[in-house]
């Protein structure tokens, strides 16, 4: 929308977009930094590590929608 | 025909009056003609399937009238359809350049489902995953190609991993959110969902069709009738719901679909 | 033949993996639809939809025009009765200046004829005055002396000497009613 051409269809576009991109950006976020977090709890042996890569993920990809369709 | 089967096969087991739920054996199918091992039942509606559609469109678009009789009114309920809601609201003023490939997608994978609903055949074709990933491998290939060609192969990539209007820091983390949700988890979901609804759908009939069969018709008791009649209304029931995710399944893939293409002609933000 | 059978079967228990033949299957299915419907049937309905776009719009606008050369008529109509308003509006002012200008004029002449005759009035009564003024005036004097030769008794010996005597007379006459 930040290019200022205004089409009647870009509402329904935008809210659909950001429907059907929600889950694919969690999903996203989960598997990479809970696998990151995964990986060091395996190298370190500190269990927390996956859970608080899981949890930045989300957060990640919470924050990514919020800035790309939130308005 | 499943619940006979599956019926032969939990009677087959090791007690007779023990009722056995459907699992992943309804999925499993031996080659039709003995021999030709490719050509089971899904292969075979598969091949069905894309002979009705392909008869109905011609039917309904081959000689088109300017005022539409018959199975053409049928076809351009369709037609307008999936222009009004999957092409215009992603496509906008290209949306009648990609009506062919949305109209063959919509309806390819409506009557693949319809197939699951169908008396004695009874299976969706779209539950057997092969089918779901060749068609969203081909929205994918075509979506990257469409991205490229239109954004420049490092535009393409820049506007999808690099959103606009972020503090620079943040897209090391997000980058690679993005990058993985766009090329990786959406072809897969838009695969796996119609994939995963058909064949839980198909479960759930074949659950409840079984109930009614084993306990009304197989072992009558008089405990057991109760649930048998709970079956079979479930199985009514469940046929109607199932039509309605049927139909709503082929809408979201020819939808997401639409959205793919549309978000690779021109980047959204 | 026989590891292909026991890789289907291997592979028939996971639902999450496709089977070769039913991805070449779905391919082929795919293509073939693609072609007849997307390639060969869709052209085809798209252009018989903008046909009939055209149809609907083409009779709206034949139906269009047609109201427009009907609203063009009757404002040509309007604009020639506003235009016949106008003349008769023109011609009876015309009408009224010219019957104005006309009195006017009558007006003008009964006045200069009024004029004329008072002043040819005044000259006569002028002239008439005159001429009984000098008949008076010598009337009188030819009275005057008969008067005054009865009063004296004798004639005036001479002529000269009874015009003075006149004149005198009438001088003082005159002077008289100047005072007076």
């Amino acid at each position: 929308m930040s290019d200022g051409k205004l089409r009647p269809e870009d509402d329904g576009r935008d809210f659909a977009s950001a429907a059907w991109s929600i889950p694919s950006y969690l999903l996203a976020g989960m598997i990479l930094y809970g696998g990151a977090g995964m990986l060091l709890s395996r190298w370190t042996g500190v269990v927390a590590f996956t859970p608080i890569g899981l949890i930045l993920g989300v957060a990640l990809a919470v924050y990514l929608v919020y800035r790309k369709y939130g308005s | 025909m499943n619940t006979l089967t599956v019926l032969a096969s939990g009677a087959s087991g090791a007690s007779e009056d023990v009722f056995t739920p459907p699992g992943l054996e309804l999925f499993d199918y031996p080659p039709l003609i003995a021999g030709v091992s490719w050509f089971t039942k899904p292969v075979l509606l598969a091949l069905l399937s894309t002979l009705i559609v392909v008869i109905f469109c011609w039917s309904a678009f081959a000689k088109p009238k300017l005022v539409p009789r018959g199975v053409q009114n049928v076809g351009e309920m369709g037609y307008m359809f999936v222009r009004d809601q999957v092409a215009r609201p992603f496509l906008g003023k290209d949306a009648d350049r990609w009506m062919g490939l949305l109209l063959s997608i919509f309806f390819m994978v409506w009557i693949w489902n319809l197939m699951g609903v169908i008396p004695i055949i009874q299976f969706p074709v779209a539950s057997h995953i092969a089918f779901p990933i060749v068609l969203a491998i081909s929205i994918y290939v075509l979506k990257i190609y469409l991205g490229i060609k239109h954004q420049g192969p490092i535009g393409y990539f820049k506007n999808m991993m690099f959103p606009p209007g972020l503090p620079k820091p943040i897209y090391v983390l997000l980058a690679p959110i993005e990058f993985l949700s766009n090329l990786i988890i959406a072809p897969f979901t838009h695969a796996v969902r119609l994939f995963a609804n058909m064949f839980a759908g198909h479960i759930i009939l074949a659950f409840f069709s079984l109930v009614g069969f084993w306990f009304v018709f197989e072992h009558l008791t008089p405990l057991g009738v109760g649930l048998g009649v709970v079956g079979v209304v479930m199985t009514i029931a469940m046929t109607a719901f199932e039509m309605f995710i049927q139909f709503l399944q082929a809408f979201l893939f020819a939808m997401l679909a639409a959205m793919y293409i549309g978000n690779s002609l021109h980047a959204d933000h | 033949m026989n590891t292909a059978a026991t890789l289907l079967a291997a592979e028939g228990n996971n639902p999450l993996i496709p089977h070769a033949y039913e991805l070449v299957v779905g391919i082929f299915s795919f293509a073939v639809v693609l072609i007849v419907v997307g390639r060969i049937l869709t052209p085809r309905i798209q252009k018989t939809l903008a046909d009939r776009t055209d149809a609907i719009e083409g009779g709206i606008k034949k139906a269009e025009d047609a109201q427009a050369e009907a609203q063009s008529v009757l404002n040509q109509y309007r604009d020639k009765l506003q235009e016949a308003r106008q003349e008769a509006a023109r011609l009876r002012d015309e009408a009224r200046e010219q019957g104005a200008q006309i009195k006017a004029e009558f007006q003008e002449e009964a006045k200069a004829e009024a004029q004329r005759i008072i002043a040819a009035a005044h000259a006569q009564i002028e002239a008439d005055k005159q001429q009984a003024l000098t008949q008076l005036r010598a009337e009188i004097g030819r009275l005057s002396t008969d008067l005054a030769g009865r009063i004296v008794g004798e004639s005036l010996e001479d002529e000269a000497r009874q015009r003075r005597i006149v004149d005198r007379f009438l001088a003082e006459l005159e002077n008289d009613a100047a005072v007076r």
